[in-house]
């Protein structure tokens, strides 16, 4: 057990001195940002939540089926939420962490590193989805009117119920490991995982649930009524959970206890099944994953052909920027991701009831359209803050290269910048046009809405490769991640502003030319003067936006020691 | 050539290199040791272009590395001391890509490259991922990298660190012979013998300063110990 506790201290002091780190550059404005976002969004939750269950409760006899009922569909998905996050947790903390081969370097059996290991892997795992159900929990004791018991048992069915999902999901790992190379399942699960929480999505999407509030489709509600009473299965482990709490709620303590020192032995059984099993083969499968991986798939295209008309420092650049994002596997997943984000997307604009809204369809539809624009603008900040942002830092302690070539740092940023102004401003676009034909918008909305995104554009991926420039993380294990950093918070608020700013300057002009239009009437002076003077002030805006942030960036990166 | 003067480097307010002046002629190979934290690797970085000094001139055959880096870069294949390449390359492509950075002509790169990738004994890896290199290949393909371009000047960092012996002599034998042909070579190294046995000149650096520069010989002198070898000599300049 010594042995044990000593191997988890470097993560323990880790944290501790995270606070002293000269490189925890705007760490308090940080967790400051992190802590009222998350502070906010519990509580929205819990507001939520308490509000819920309290409808609930008034409706007699079916109150409380529904209550139950979302209770266990709520341990259900916390239960596969645990088991997602904790493959990948225990996949990157047992086999991949940089520390291994020191750590086993050591005098300590084996299995003694992986209790440690998998230790953090729970916590890391199930921290964070256990905080944020603990709000829906609380309501239910408010609501229920339950005593201090109750919170205890969910505290404690909360932590058996990630022990659980935790051992089952590194019992596949252990064994899979040994089976392929541990670099190559994580891009296999990334990829899997997605389009499972993506199915379910679509799922859930295509059986649009905003539908059961309208009374129109009230007969279905019957046959729902039936699934309500439907029990989860009795062998799943969020079913003990569910039914201890349940009994809590009800005021049955011993039976609450009875199914709560169920989770309890199972959740020990688990941990000794984990143990044996990594015992025996966990070293195994960590030896295997040193060694090299083979390329799923080989090409050597010169990229003459496509990228024959650049420069050749600009080609080379190109060449490599596309030969590593696509040889990168985890970066497929995330291509995945944002092809369904754009049809979810697109979907939703189809289903707005467009024709039940009490105003006018043809001012809502251009109203939409406008507003469309800002969120697109925000689709396209996230999309750009993962890939644009760290595309500095992703050239990880290779940057020596950049820094030693021939090739200036002004020239590098805005090769940079191409790589990812071309598809992303492809990408804008199509989620554009495509939601302004099904929102049949006028010709000038959608003349309005392509070119006021062309000149967004730029501006947004000039902020991404200029913070990203600016605030570089070379060391980070994932620089993908470096969008959590200072720099990316700052680039994400800086985004939200600018695209916020120029929204606002063109709303008054667009408004009155919009309604000229459809009413026929012709703009008197002042209006133009207006006009005009609004759309110069946006594009003079979107010009300093293109210049300013990649010059901050190049002069921030010169000077980096 | 290179040259430099009134070079310093400050780290807030450490002195990481005070004050160094020096000048390694056309064809030198010049030996740079130091203690650890002696700022070698910080003058091999400012020589490379890779750190900015707070002051002075690094002029690169005659080039100044501050008003004209790419140009003076241009004249550079720099050997860094740790191998971080793009892993996700192929060797060829790595090669392809330093090419095109450095405007080899295209006609003549597959003849280049694959001359390099022999002369370091890369060539059957040539196609695989750098990712699957060892620490040694990596440094192989980075010094192949580094030679492509033809370079006037070539600056290294601790050159054989993660050799093997045979490639050790390779590199040994490969320095001597380009400094022959006139191209200079700033090497900072760790392993006395190998300045002993290629470079012309030796200089130490302790604490930022470049506290004796000269032959094997004239540093032996310096000392007043004929009989002494380098390794004495380093020990004694640089002790407390």
């Amino acid at each position: 057990m010594k042995d044990i506790i000593t191997l988890l201290q470097p993560r323990f002091y880790s944290f501790k001195n995270k606070g002293f780190s000269e490189s925890n550059r705007g760490g308090l404005f940080k967790l400051l940002l992190f802590g009222t976002i998350g502070t906010l969004f519990w509580g929205g939750l819990f507001a939520v939540s308490l509000r819920v269950l309290g409808y609930f409760k008034e409706i007699a006899e079916l109150g409380d089926i529904l209550a139950y009922k979302l209770l266990s569909m709520a341990l259900v998905t916390i239960f596969f939420l645990l088991i997602f996050s904790s493959v990948l947790t225990s996949l990157s903390k047992l086999y991949l962490s940089r520390d291994l081969s020191l750590v086993h370097s050591m005098p300590v059996s084996s299995y003694k590193i992986f209790i440690a290991r998998w230790i953090e892997s729970t916590i890391d795992s199930s921290w964070m989805v256990i905080l944020y159900a603990i709000p829906v929990f609380i309501s239910y004791g408010i609501v229920y009117q339950s005593g201090p018991f109750y919170y205890g048992n969910v505290v404690i069915t909360l932590i058996f119920l990630s022990i659980i999902a935790s051992g089952i999901s590194a019992v596949p790992v252990i064994i899979a490991v040994n089976i392929f190379s541990a670099s190559r399942i994580r891009g296999i699960l990334i990829f899997f995982g997605l389009c499972f929480f993506l199915v379910l999505f679509f799922v859930f999407r295509l059986l649009r649930p905003e539908r059961l509030v309208d009374p129109e489709v009230f007969s279905t509600a019957l046959v729902y009524l039936k699934a309500l009473k439907t029990p989860a299965p009795v062998y799943l482990p969020s079913t003990w959970a569910f039914d201890s709490m349940k009994a809590v709620l009800n005021g049955h303590i011993a039976e609450g206890l009875f199914h709560s020192a169920l989770s309890l032995s199972f959740a020990g059984v688990t941990v000794l099944m984990v143990i044996i099993i990594a015992d025996a083969i966990y070293f195994k499968g960590l030896s295997k994953t040193r060694t090299a991986q083979v390329r799923l798939i080989k090409y050597n295209a010169s990229g003459r052909l496509f990228l024959g008309f650049l420069s050749r420092p600009v080609r080379a650049f190109t060449l490599k920027e596309v030969r590593i994002f696509f040889r990168d596997q985890t970066q497929w997943s995330q291509l995945f991701l944002i092809a369904a984000l754009v049809v979810i997307y697109i979907y939703n604009f189809n289903v707005l009831p467009l024709e039940k809204a009490p105003i006018k369809i043809v001012y809502l539809q251009n109203l939409l359209s406008f507003l469309n624009m800002g969120l697109a603008g925000f689709v396209l900040t996230a999309v750009t803050a993962r890939f644009a942002y760290p595309a500095v830092s992703s050239e990880r302690e290779a940057f020596w290269i950049v820094k030693s070539v021939p090739i200036p740092l002004r020239k590098y940023l805005w090769i940079k910048f191409f790589i990812y102004f071309v598809p992303l401003l492809i990408l804008t676009e199509i989620l554009i046009i495509a939601t302004n034909i099904m929102l049949k918008v006028t010709p000038f909305m959608m003349a309005l809405s392509i070119i006021n995104i062309f000149f967004l554009v730029p501006g947004v991926v000039s902020m991404g490769i200029g913070f990203g420039a600016a605030y570089p993380d070379f060391k980070s294990e994932n620089p993908a991640q470096a969008v959590t950093s200072f720099g990316g918070l700052l680039f994400m608020m800086v985004c939200a502003g600018y695209i916020g700013i120029v929204i606002v300057i063109e709303a008054g002009p667009v408004y009155n030319l919009f309604m000229a239009g459809i009413k026929g009437r012709v703009l008197n002076a002042f209006e133009w003067i207006w006009i005009i003077g609004s759309f110069t002030i946006a594009l003079i805006i979107n010009i300093i936006a293109i210049v300013l942030p990649m010059k901050f960036g190049e002069n921030r990166l010169s000077k980096l020691n | 050539m290179i040259e430099l003067k009134d070079l310093n480097k400050k780290y807030g307010n450490l002195l990481a290199v005070n004050n160094l002046n020096l000048i390694v002629p056309k064809g030198e190979i010049f030996g740079f040791i130091g203690p650890n934290g002696a700022g070698k690797t910080t003058t091999i970085n400012m020589i490379g272009g890779i750190l900015a000094p707070t002051s002075g001139d690094v002029m690169i055959c005659g080039i100044n590395m501050e008003a004209h880096p790419e140009k003076a870069k241009s004249k550079i294949g720099f050997i860094p001391e740790r191998p971080y390449l793009f892993e996700k390359l192929t060797g060829m492509e790595f090669l392809k890509f330093i090419a095109d950075l450095y405007d080899v002509d295209e006609d003549l790169f597959f003849e280049k490259s694959q001359e390099k990738l022999e002369m370091f004994s890369l060539f059957d890896w040539s196609d695989k991922l750098i990712e699957s290199y060892s620490h040694g290949m990596k440094q192989r393909l980075v010094m192949a990298a580094a030679l492509v371009h033809d370079p006037e000047v070539i600056i290294v960092d601790e050159p054989m660190v993660g050799l093997d012996p045979l490639a050790i002599k390779m590199v040994k034998n490969l320095f001597q012979r380009l400094a022959k042909e006139g191209i200079t070579i700033f090497m900072s190294t760790h392993t006395l013998k190998v300045a002993d046995d290629i470079c012309d000149r030796i200089g130490i650096i302790h604490k930022g300063s470049l506290i004796a520069t000269g032959t094997a010989e004239d540093l032996k002198r310096d000392v007043d110990a004929i009989d002494a070898d380098l390794e004495q000599i380093f020990i004694r300049l640089t002790e407390e």
